[in-house]
């Protein structure tokens, strides 16, 4: 074959090649501009204390263009029911899911089985409290400090003499509420106070006033928002005995309760962080499996009746009403 | 080092594949100008319909954020409107003391025809105590107004409208534990308490989310292209962003845009380029601000660059294959021409193409005649050549003679038997006279002198020879003596004279040898006055070559004429005038070119002396 001949094919091959890169690469945008799908799976995704949490995981859906779907629990979800529904997710598609991990060996399994085919982030709460845990991504408010947070505002305002008083403490049983707990009763060690009484897992729609029938303590602490809400309602009613209510919470109905003086302190975890947190980690994992976890914690701010209306507390209010 | 060493042996390369043939060049140059055409031309239109598409993504936002505006407007205004129409028409018109409620029942008709947009309508004294309020709300235990950023402004500028920035409305108790987000109409009133005037103020609370819907609207179209608003002082007001904003997650230049006029401008924003388009909200100051940042302008180029980079590597594709075809077509003729002539070269004898365009034609013809000259100009040489190589033959065959020999040492011994000694002894002497100068040293060109002395030593023989039955002059210039010419030429002719001339004539037969130089020629001629010769016959005796000899040395005219024309070139040569019963003279011309050792050896060369060649100078 002549030279100029063997050029000539090589330059119409050389051409061709060149076309079939450029229409794959239009081809790849065309797919890039699909987004991605992140399942949210929390315990009872209707109650208002996720208000702030689900105006994050809509911010961030919104910067990071993906969709993001809030699976409805109407309630309080078991392991195998959890494990179920982040299964149920997968297989219909999600890209990556977001989950409240309920704890138990199962679900830190399983969790790890699904990591395995799509990116998987926890929130609030680590699944089991140990290393392996740690692996995972996770977004979740500082509990432990918020716990101490409580404690010293408890302390301020009695200029840190506690001695002879008596608390009652009200709480989910494990999770994030464990630790808050840890968190507050370690701070009070040693300051004088005790702890009359200890509830865990009661919420009013089960045990009516159950509060009013616990031994009369000066204040009652509650370490999560359902306890707070609860707690708040009880005190409105006049049936704590002249407790003094101090709690952490991110709903609007805590915030109420701190407004009409039911409440004595709240402390409030940034949940609008964790939403978004949550899903701009996942986002980013999404076409990377072998991204090194991250894992973040989001901090708190500490409301007082008086500062309510401050410039700052009127935006946590702003993403707990939207 | 290896840079350096790479690029060289890229170059090598390049030298080794860089085309060489007219139809690979034809082809490559094709090929590159139109590609390079095309990617001009793909580039400006690139750019043309960047330009083009920019503006019109400018003008349709300028033209979204006039329409937002004045529905913000019209919202504002119809928020004054109620402010006055509760001023004006409500509060001014009635004593809060009164009992006929008129006041509450004004706020309530108000509220009730504009409750979408409205939160609540309130009117506290200038102590802050509540007056009046729809709709018809408790109070919170101790909300302090007077310390309300709202009250204060409209303490602070009586005589206008304040509008605030949004915020939670903290004033009335709320059971279903929600927290609204309002923007606050306030301003000072005059009201009228048990006929006593006194200063309140009016506050007209609006629904933030009318504000934020109309905003969502314009912000529907999520492709990095936003809108948001924000305060004369910058204060963000709405921003799709917002609480990223105040979480720290993102940022916004606002207060810059802020103190930006209505307009377009471009500024670079933590390291982004955008474009930045302000339109002032009237009555309120506020700023509805679109940002465009570049990359939604190149974002929607991209396939227009992926689409442009097609068509062009297309294109190439096409344009390599068409530049092949027509730089065959153009290069077939030049090839085939080209492939004939290599054929020739080899040897041998093929048709030269002549084909194509009128140019590759005419050289095809041209070339083909230069090769039929040069085919006649080499037979032409050849049969020079062997022309001369015979003449000269000839004329070394005329040297020695065997037959004239024969004929001389006959008389000699003839003489020497007779003992006609002196005769004898003149006869030798001129015998060898004769052979000196036919031999000449093997020369060719000899001196007029010896050519003449040649002769006489001949005709001196030939006279012994045939017992002196014609006489013989010779009458030549002295000049004429000392010049080139060829030798043995006179010979030929004179014994031509003398056998077909006056041989046979009764002691009157005369020949004459007469020299001359006239124009630079020189004229030798033999006249006889013998029997001559008819016209036909003169006409044969130059070109004819099947004349049977019938005497002589063989030595026809016709190879003296060609050793001279071939000596000194075809303008010289023999002349033959003769008449029947009359005589016949033979002329021979020659160049009149001295006799040296030099002239002598160029023409003995080849080189003949003619005008056109330059010649031989004379002195």
């Amino acid at each position: 074959m002549k030279n100029s001949k063997k050029m000539f094919i090589l330059t119409e091959i050389i051409l061709a090649g060149m076309v079939i890169i450029v229409a794959f690469a239009m081809f790849q945008e065309k797919i890039g501009e699909e987004r991605g799908k992140v399942s949210v799976i929390i315990q009872n995704s209707d109650d208002n204390q996720w208000d702030a949490f689900k105006y994050g995981l809509r911010m961030a859906a919104q910067d990071y263009q993906v969709e993001v779907f809030v699976v409805s629990t109407g309630g309080t979800l078991s392991a195998d029911e959890e494990r179920e529904a982040v299964e149920h997710e997968v297989d219909n598609g999600a890209d990556a899911v977001i989950v409240q991990p309920v704890m138990g060996a199962d679900i830190q399994a399983m969790l790890k089985k699904v990591k395995s085919r799509v990116p998987a982030v926890l929130v609030e709460s680590l699944a089991a409290e140990d290393e392996q845990s740690e692996k995972l991504p996770y977004v979740k408010p500082d509990n432990p400090a918020m716990g101490k947070a409580l404690a010293a505002e408890l302390l301020k305002d009695y200029n840190g003499r506690l001695e002879g008083k008596t608390m009652g403490i009200i709480s989910e049983e494990e999770g994030a509420a464990a630790e808050r707990r840890q968190g507050f009763l370690e701070a009070l060690k040693d300051k004088g106070i005790r702890t009359l009484w200890t509830v865990s897992g009661v919420s009013s729609e089960n045990e009516e006033h159950f509060l009013e029938m616990q031994e009369e303590v000066d204040f009652v602490i509650a370490l999560d928002d359902k306890s707070l809400t609860m707690a708040g309602q009880e005190e409105a009613s006049n049936n704590l005995h002249g407790a003094l209510v101090y709690g952490i919470g991110n709903s609007t109905e805590a915030v109420y309760y701190l407004d009409t003086g039911s409440t004595r302190c709240l402390v409030v975890p940034d949940e609008f962080n964790v939403g978004y947190q949550s899903v701009k980690e996942a986002a980013e994992s999404l076409g990377h499996f072998f991204r090194k976890p991250q894992g973040q914690t989001v901090s708190y701010t500490v409301m007082r009746r008086d500062t309510l209306f401050s410039k700052e507390n009127q935006e946590i209010l702003f993403t707990m009403s939207q | 080092m290896k840079h350096k060493y790479l690029i060289q042996k890229c170059l090598e390369y390049w030298k080794k594949i860089k085309p060489r043939g007219i139809q690979p060049m034809i082809m490559l140059v094709f090929s590159a100008i139109s590609v390079s055409s095309m990617l001009i031309l793909g580039v400006v239109m690139y750019f043309r319909f960047s330009d083009t598409s920019r503006e019109e993504i400018i003008q349709s936002t300028q033209k979204l954020m006039e329409q937002t505006g004045e529905n913000m407007e019209d919202y504002l205004v119809s928020m004054r409107q109620i402010s006055d129409a509760a001023y004006y028409n409500v509060i001014k018109e009635s004593d809060l003391s009164g009992q006929d409620n008129h006041i509450q029942r004004g706020m309530s008709l108000l509220y009730e025809a504009n409750k979408d947009n409205l939160r609540s309508i309130a009117i506290y004294n200038n102590y802050g105590s509540l007056m009046g309020a729809e709709p018809v709300a408790s109070q919170k235990e101790d909300p302090n107004v007077t310390k309300q950023d709202w009250y204060k402004q409209a303490m602070a500028e009586m005589e206008n409208m304040h509008f605030s920035t949004p915020h939670i409305q903290n004033l009335f108790d709320d059971d279903t534990f929600r927290y609204y987000w309002v923007i606050s109409l306030s301003r000072v009133v005059e009201l009228t308490d048990q006929g006593v005037p006194q200063q309140g103020v009016l506050l007209v609370d609006m629904d933030y989310s009318s504000i934020s819907r109309m905003m969502t609207q314009i912000n529907a179209q999520n492709n990095g292209q936003y809108y948001y608003l924000c305060d004369g002082n910058g204060e963000i007001i709405y921003h799709t962003q917002q609480m990223q904003i105040s979480n720290g997650i993102f940022s916004e230049n606002s207060e810059k845009a802020a103190s930006y006029k209505d307009g377009v401008y471009d500024e670079i924003f933590e390291g982004e380029h955008r474009k930045v388009i302000v339109n002032t909200i009237s009555y309120t100051g506020w700023k509805l601000v679109g940002v465009i940042p570049y990359s939604v302008f190149t974002r929607g180029m991209f396939n227009i660059r992926y689409f442009i980079v097609m068509l062009i590597l297309l294109m190439a594709m096409m344009m390599a294959a068409v530049s092949r075809v027509v730089s065959a077509r153009i290069s077939r003729p030049i090839l085939k021409l080209n492939d004939s002539v290599l054929e020739y070269e080899a040897g041998e004898q093929p048709e030269i193409y002549i084909g194509g365009s009128m140019e590759i034609r005419h050289l095809g013809d041209s070339i083909q005649r230069s090769y039929e000259q040069i085919d006649t100009l080499m037979r032409k040489i050849v049969l020079e050549q062997t022309e001369r190589r015979k003449s000269e033959l000839d004329a070394l065959q005329s040297q020695i003679n065997p037959h004239f020999l024969y004929n001389a040492l006959d008389s000699l011994t003839w003489m020497i038997e007779g003992e006609k000694n002196d005769e004898a002894v003149f006869m030798i002497s001129q015998l060898a006279k004769l052979f000196r100068i036919s031999l000449s040293k093997g020369r060719t060109v000899i001196s007029v002198r010896d050519e003449l002395l040649h002769a006489q030593s001949y005709m001196n023989i030939q006279k012994i020879r045939y017992k002196n039955c014609f006489t013989f002059r010779m009458e030549v210039d002295p000049e004429v003596e000392s010049c080139c010419t060829v030798k043995l030429i006179l010979q030929p002719i004179l014994e031509n004279a003398i056998n077909y001339g006056v041989n046979g004539m009764d002691d009157c037969g005369e020949i004459r040898v007469s020299g001359k130089k006239e124009e630079g020629r020189i004229i030798l001629s033999v006249a006889d006055n013998g029997i001559g010769m008819t016209e036909e016959e003169v006409r044969f005796l130059l070109t004819g070559s099947n004349r049977v000899r019938k005497h002589g040395s063989g030595v026809g005219l016709v190879n003296i004429n060609n050793r001279i024309k071939i000596l000194f070139g075809k303008e010289y040569g023999l002349a033959v005038e003769s008449e029947p019963d009359e005589g016949t003279t033979v002329s021979v011309c020659i160049p009149a070119v001295p006799y040296t050792e030099e002239n002598a050896k160029t023409l003995e060369a080849g080189h003949s002396f003619g005008a056109e060649n330059g010649g031989l100078g004379e002195d």
